[in-house]
């Protein structure tokens, strides 16, 4: 064996060793470093994403583009007359309001976010959005902020922040997991992503739940707020299926949130009002 | 030697930026072109055992930091039963195996035929990605082997084989520059 390679075994030796003893605080120092030195490109590589798939839509749609613009402009013309209705009754429900000096209170602070790529890695289930510690995003919080859809279901949590970009990490990752609770019952459980390859629908599971629960197809499921990773009340579901197992029983669950179609979030910064 | 083995570190971390700007096909199976381990496979053909695992060892490096999840789990009253993600290193062992397959056919290579080379590329990434998606199911204890999954990676492999020959090219260029020899025969 020549010097040179017997030297490089023992240099590789050394750091698979080194690199296998990190701590996951170290690994995740070392992740936080990696994204914040290509968060630039990483915005640039989004941007261009986000273009050609743009592009792409718009050759492949244009004719139907065409006739949805036309069924938007009569439509337009409808809602112009039914938003002079909804103004009038808007300003009668203010004045109702102030007379019953109403306030209603925001449930958190949050901030608006543009999801500029989809599906960055290779296998774990993520996505990538155009705010970061430019906007406030702690590098290294306590715990991960929670990211909504614009229908206010849950999306799931930030996992790196770099100056103008974050990656999220999806509820329908394998590794994700969220208490939950069903509306309606004192179930609650733990909903994890199940692993889900190209052409299948992102599907979740409610776990451990006891084994005699009467769940109904269509019951929503909750955030229950325990475990301090997601505030309480945030819609995750709706039950599809119940079996019950030998120690447990396990619910499937429909996301309330359309995964594919994802293109705005919001990222809540302050629960305290939930 | 020592200036192709400091190129082609200069390339993996090129191939790190670049790979940012590669989306994966969403009209066909949601394939990818992997550039980084692409980089990887076609460098150690081209260079003796020592600077293959120096180069695996990077590109593993390179490519947990971009790839493996990890997150905070929260009060453990709660999240009692958090599942393992993969264990932060785990690719510079499966780019080192690559790297030994692609080094079983560098005689052959170094005597100019580098198609079978790049024949192996598509191989030796269809495996690693296979053996990456059984060790993520074994992890977390669920397996779903079905026809989206073996397009996915068979699609991936071929899109990412197709792209060896330009690497190749471009190694042969880089290594010109460098007066390093790859072939016996030029």
């Amino acid at each position: 064996m020549k010097p040179f390679n017997f030297f490089a075994i023992l240099l590789f030796a050394a750091g698979l060793v080194w690199v296998f003893t990190l701590s996951e605080k170290s690994v995740r120092q070392i992740q936080r470093a990696y994204y914040s030195a290509i968060s630039p490109i990483i915005s640039k590589g989004g941007e261009t994403e986000a273009f050609a798939n743009e592009f792409l839509e718009e050759v492949e749609h244009s004719e139907d583009l065409e006739k949805r613009l036309e069924q938007a402009r009569n439509e337009r013309d409808r809602f112009k007359l039914i938003a002079a209705r909804v103004r009038e009754l808007e300003a009668e429900n203010n004045e109702l309001r102030n007379a019953l000096d109403f306030k209603k209170k925001p449930q958190f602070d949050v901030i608006a976010a543009r999801v500029v790529r989809k599906q960055p890695k290779m296998w774990g289930k993520t996505i990538e959005i155009d705010r970061g510690t430019d906007d406030g995003f702690d590098a290294d919080p306590e715990f991960d902020l929670c990211v909504l859809a614009s229908n206010g279901g849950l999306v799931g949590r930030l996992q790196l922040s770099g100056e103008n970009i974050s990656s999220v990490l999806l509820i329908t990752d394998e590794i994700s997991m969220v208490s939950a609770r069903i509306e309606g019952t004192s179930e609650v459980g733990i909903v994890v992503g199940r692993q889900t390859t190209y052409g299948q629908t992102p599907r979740l599971r409610l776990r451990y739940l006891s084994k005699t629960a009467i769940l109904r197809k269509g019951m929503k499921v909750y955030t229950d707020g325990r475990g301090k990773l997601f505030p309480a009340n945030i819609p995750i579901g709706t039950i599809e299926d119940f079996e019950v197992g030998p120690v447990y029983g396990e619910a499937e669950i429909t996301p309330a949130v359309d995964f594919t179609n994802l293109k705005n979030v919001f990222v809540i910064t302050d629960a305290t009002g939930a | 030697m020592f200036l192709y083995s400091i190129s082609l570190i200069g390339l993996l971390l090129l191939s790190c930026i670049v790979q940012q700007f590669l989306p994966p096909l969403s009209g066909w199976y949601d394939a990818r072109l992997l550039i980084l381990p692409l980089l990887v496979l076609c460098g150690s053909v081209t260079v003796s055992t020592g600077i293959m695992l120096i180069l695996a060892f990077l590109g593993g490096f390179l490519w947990d930091a971009q790839q493996v999840l990890l997150i905070s789990q929260g009060d453990e009253m709660v999240y009692h039963s958090s599942p393992d993600s993969l264990k932060f290193g785990y690719s510079i062992i499966l780019y080192t195996l690559m790297g030994f397959l692609m080094q079983g056919v560098r005689p052959l290579f170094r005597e100019g035929k580098w198609y079978l080379s790049a024949a192996l590329t598509g191989v030796a990434i269809f495996l690693y990605l296979f053996v990456e998606y059984l060790i993520r199911g074994f992890i977390i204890g669920e397996f779903s082997l079905d026809n989206g999954m073996m397009e996915q990676i068979g699609a991936t492999s071929i899109i990412t084989m197709i792209l060896s020959p330009l690497i190749f090219w471009m190694l042969f260029r880089v290594a010109d520059l460098c007066g390093h020899t790859i072939r016996y025969q030029h």
